[in-house]
């Protein structure tokens, strides 16, 4: 809110500097971003204006009165009330029975809606351009200046904070007000021009022709107060919060005034706002108070009585106040304290944001002020700060990749349905069924991500655009799925990875087509990520996957369960997101790949004695049935017991050599005993077993 | 004479050593070695010493003898050495770039989350977590929303249906471990938020918290202004403070705006902390005791403290980034410095 300075100066019994007034007040939790400097456009009056950020739940900060009050408080220093008094403002007509005898009759239906509306005619009014000094307020305020009429009422909602309406009293059928809910379909006129329809739920203001107002937020068009208005009505109720609130979401129509009633206006500052209303009028606009004023109340707005143990006090805040000071901290906040063992604090009807004992420790601490309560720090450990297994092991999965020199990349939790198109997706697939939310802040995030593919892609398309491909990315990030029978969707931990381009950044020495990634590649991180959490063994099976080369595609399993997919990227896809050629990706269930980890490796013994190696070249049909994976199973069933590892170390085909259709591939056998060295007997006896297996079993050609 | 010895000794030693080729070598050696040598001659002069100290002598020349052959063996083979290197080519150009695998960088944001959790760790924190699509519950009610305040209006929140929404703060966390758990709780939740926010240098829908919640038997404001004065310190060194300011949060009373010293200016005003010598990160407050009762723990028994931290702001602190967006940019070239 714009809060001129000398405004608030009207209310202060003494200055207070602006720059020590800027400080109190943010100290004491009215933010104050900047005083600003001012002129008005006519040249004629300037000041200085303080931007000031109120928190939803003090609507009491939204007034001159209110910030006056607050900086009084912080400062020690008195508050001078504004209010003045009329007789036949004092001494209201407050009985409906009696209301309904003078020309203004005011009826409550919904009482809910409306609690209190209180009502003031003023005869023979001349309505006009405002006097300087309140055009200068006005704009001071950031208020557009519209006739002394309606410039008083803004002048006391701005004063006050109690938020005034005026009627041209002679447009209102009969002179009677009615409080009640709108009609289903029921239409308004607003002042600001539009149409709303209305229903049930929205509180209005009426006279028997129809609604004349949408109450607390904006009056009608058939009502205002206009250059020919003589009688003006003066409106001055109290609405609830709660149904101001929903009316004004739901039109989307948010006022000065709507601000105001959701933040809680005092229900008792009705009259006196009329009252300086009156005044005000008076003196600008001429014309006189036309029947004692009329205040409906469907209940009573009486302080409440709180009590606060100041014990209780310093054992939250950490202080050592006595019960007078405390007690007189919550005297200059307006508070009426009684002390005694207890202090019993009367909290004014402008506090209702006050209501038990904790919100009077709060004011305590404000006007003491928080930045005179010490430091401590808690007491006794009982427990040491740790990380959990889990936490330790994702961690770890992080540094693994990294390791394997990914970066870590960062994506949206969002994505755009399309993404999935985009990377050729299969429809049937899982990922497919996706949360969308209901209000996106953008047309491009839509729905929650299921994969983290498409972000990876994307930042990789990002980079190849500014001419680096050498990309080696990664992701660690949740995806969401629906569930059916639950509110919450499932969240998972995936980890996925994108690459593209060189392995080096600036391998000088290696031929270019030496150093690219690979499916080997993103195979061999997957596994040394494995390895180092101590998963067992994944296997992998060719898998066909629109997002991923036809040939250049697995499945990653833990122990038969699918875990993820490791590939090649499509060319349409690389095409679409205009990626070097060769781009590899990955994406694992890091949960599931957690449950199986190990954060503590068991060593086991190496090896006392030396190995002997042995290797075995064979030719076998290049085709699935004679995968690497099984050839490894097959040799480790036929060599017997001394048998340590197989390793495949060179395999390749050429139709001119080997024949078409066919492959070679070499493996490097290495045997061991535990307790001895192997003699070349031994040794030859267990290749002489694995060459007939591999030619009998297999019918494979083993090379000599 | 012993002090002859020893400096003949030394001059010997610094002239082997500092030989750059054979031909130096050699002319040292004809020096000090050599027949004519002044080891030799030194060693003649013993005899004519006093008779009961000749032994003496003698044995420290013998020892000098041997420490200057010693070294001029080890400078011909260095010398040899480099000759064959130089004769056989084997000369590198030693400017060309290094070679070695790549490794990988962690994500500058949660570098920082990590060091901000170091922290809390080490003050006996634990860390929890909580899921990122939330309900109603846990977001508002259970942290003492009331229902069409416009406290919700500055949540900005995204929902994806009736009962689920995008956690605007990671404040829900709180009443999950609260209800797994009695006092003392001592946790930091680290996470993703989202707000329906414009993207902008310094604005994005998506961001980073770290919660903290400690509630305990006589935990003071005084305590929770003490915890974060250190966190404080421990981040950005001993001239850095946490200001504490009145603020609203439905679920903390009293509840406080936390800033830290401008680390840019010291807290002299720039333009960074507009003028104010503070930057805002975050928020705090002692527990409302409605947040506390509804989680079942004994209001009089019990306070605590809680606060979130924001985490992009003290990253970009750190590493002097200008543009949040950034963060989200994959880019290598970014990813790679930092």
């Amino acid at each position: 809110m714009r809060v001129p300075y000398s405004w608030l100066q009207d209310y202060l019994q003494a200055d207070i500097e602006v720059e020590r007034l800027c400080h109190l007040l943010t100290m004491g939790g009215l933010e104050v971003e900047e005083a600003r400097d001012w002129t008005a456009t006519d040249g004629e009056a300037s000041d200085q204006i303080l931007m000031t950020t109120v928190t939803p739940n003090r609507g009491d900060l939204l007034s001159m009165m209110g910030v006056a009050r607050h900086a009084a408080a912080l400062s020690g220093t008195d508050f001078v009330d504004p209010v003045t008094s009329f007789p036949e403002i004092d001494n209201p007509v407050t009985d409906v029975k009696k209301a309904s005898r003078g020309p203004v009759t005011v009826e409550i239906a919904d009482p809910v809606g409306c609690p209190r509306y209180s009502a003031l005619l003023i005869d023979g009014v001349n309505v006009g351009p405002s006097p300087d000094w309140l055009r200068h307020r006005m704009e001071a305020a950031g208020i557009r200046s519209i006739n002394n009429v309606v410039d008083c009422t803004n002048y006391v909602v701005w004063e006050m904070g109690q938020p005034l309406h005026a009627f041209d009293f002679r447009l209102l059928k009969d002179g009677h007000i009615i409080a009640r809910r709108a009609e289903e379909k029921e239409k308004l006129l607003m002042l600001d021009g539009t149409w709303q329809t209305l229903g049930p739920e929205d509180v209005v203001i009426a006279d028997p022709m129809g609604s004349v107002a949408l109450a607390g937020i904006m009056g009608g068009t058939d009502t205002q107060v206009s250059e020919t208005t003589s009688r003006v009505l003066l409106e001055s109720a109290h609405f609830d919060p709660v149904a101001i609130r929903r009316t004004s979401l739901r039109l989307g129509v948010g006022t000065e005034a709507s601000y105001r009633f959701e933040r809680h206006v005092d229900p008792n500052l009705t009259l006196p706002a009329l009252a300086r209303a009156a005044e005000l009028i008076m003196m600008t606009a001429g014309g006189q108070i036309a029947q004692a004023t009329i205040d409906v109340k469907t209940r009573d707005f009486a302080t409440q009585s709180l009590q606060l143990r100041p014990a209780r006090c310093n054992s939250i805040l950490g202080t050592d106040l006595d019960a007078a000071a405390m007690a007189d901290l919550l005297r200059r906040l307006g508070f009426g304290v009684e002390e005694g063992e207890l202090l019993t604090v009367e909290v004014p009807t402008f506090r209702p944001d006050v209501e038990r004992e904790i919100d009077l420790v709060e004011e305590v601490a404000i006007v003491y002020g928080y930045e005179n309560i010490e430091l401590t720090v808690p007491g006794h450990l009982t427990s040491t700060g740790r990380l959990t297994e889990q936490q330790r092991l994702r961690r770890r999965a992080g540094e693994l990749l990294r390791e394997c020199g990914l970066y870590e990349n960062l994506s949206f939790s969002m994505m755009d349905p399309s993404d999935l198109d985009q990377c050729c997706w299969p429809r049937d697939d899982v990922c497919c069924d996706f949360l969308a939310l209901a209000n996106p802040a953008s047309s491009d995030l839509t729905a929650m991500r299921t994969t983290l593919l498409p972000g990876l892609l994307a930042a990789a398309a990002r980079n190849a655009r500014q001419r680096v491909t050498d990309v080696a990315l990664y992701e660690i990030g949740t995806v969401f799925y629906p569930e059916t029978e639950k509110s919450l969707p499932s969240e998972r931990q995936h980890v996925a990875a994108v690459m593209t381009g060189n392995l080096l950044t600036a391998d000088w020495s290696l031929p270019t087509e030496q150093g690219q990634v690979d499916f080997y590649y993103m195979k061999g991180i997957i596994e040394q990520l494995c390895q180092g959490l101590g998963v067992p063994e994944l296997g992998f099976v060719r898998q066909k996957h629109s997002t991923f080369h036809p040939g250049k595609c697995a499945q990653v399993q833990l122990e038969g369960e699918l875990i993820g997919l490791l590939g090649e990227i499509a060319a349409e896809v690389a095409e679409a997101y205009d990626l070097p050629d060769g781009a590899c990706a990955f994406e694992l269930d890091l949960d599931m790949l957690l449950e199986r980890a190990v954060l503590y490796a068991t060593y086991q013994p190496v090896a006392r004695f030396p190995a002997a190696e042995r290797d075995l070249a064979i030719i076998v049909p290049d085709n699935d049935e004679f995968a690497s994976a099984r050839l490894i199973e097959e040799i480790e069933q036929a060599a017997g017991e001394f048998l340590e590892s197989v390793t495949p170390f060179d395999v390749y085909s050429d139709p001119q050599q080997i024949g078409a259709g066919r492959k070679s591939i070499a493996f490097r056998l290495v045997f061991r005993a535990d307790d001895r060295t192997l003699t070349d007997a031994e040794v030859e006896a267990a290749m002489s077993a694995v060459h007939s297996y591999v030619e009998e079993e297999i019918g494979a050609e083993v090379r000599k | 004479m012993e002090d002859k010895l020893e400096q003949l000794r030394d001059e010997a030693v610094g002239a082997f050593q500092n030989a750059e080729d054979n031909e130096q070598l050699e002319q040292a050696r004809v020096e000090y070695l050599g027949r004519h040598g002044r080891l030799r001659e030194a060693m003649a002069s013993i005899a004519n010493l006093p008779e009961e100290r000749r032994p003496t002598i003698g044995n420290l020349a013998n020892r000098a003898s041997r420490e200057m052959e010693q070294v001029y063996q080890q400078r011909q083979q260095e010398l040899a050495q480099q000759t064959a290197a130089q004769e056989s080519g084997e000369r590198i150009d030693v400017t060309l770039p290094g070679r070695a695998s790549r490794v990988g960088r962690r994500h500058p944001l949660l570098a920082t989350l990590d060091e901000m959790i170091e922290i809390f760790l080490g003050l006996g924190f634990t860390v929890a977590e909580g899921p990122e699509v939330e309900n109603y519950y846990y977001s508002f009610e259970a942290l003492n929303y009331p229902e069409f305040h416009p406290a919700m209006d500055e949540q900005m929140t995204f929902y994806i249906g009736d009962d689920a929404l995008l956690r605007s703060q990671t404040s829900p966390v709180q009443i999950r471990v609260m209800e797994q758990q009695q006092p003392p709780v001592r946790i930091v939740a680290p996470g993703r938020c989202f707000r329906r926010d414009t993207v902008d240098a310094t604005h994005c829908h998506t961001f980073y918290q770290l919660e903290g919640l400690l509630v305990d038997e006589g935990v003071t404001f005084a305590d929770l202004k003490g915890t974060l004065e250190v966190f404080a310190r421990e981040m950005f060194g001993p001239s850095c403070h946490m200001r504490f300011r009145p603020d609203f949060f439905p679920f903390t009373e009293p509840s406080a705006e936390i800033a830290l010293t401008c680390i840019i200016c010291g807290g002299e005003g720039c333009r960074a902390c507009e003028q104010t010598g503070w930057m805002e990160v975050g928020g705090s407050g002692m527990v409302d005791p409605n947040v506390l009762a509804g989680v079942g723990y004994d209001t009089e028994k019990y306070t605590g403290f809680a606060f979130g931290v924001g985490v992009e702001r003290l990253a970009m602190l750190r590493h002097g980034i200008d543009d949040i967006r950034l963060f989200y940019s994959g880019d290598m070239r970014f990813l790679a410095q930092l």
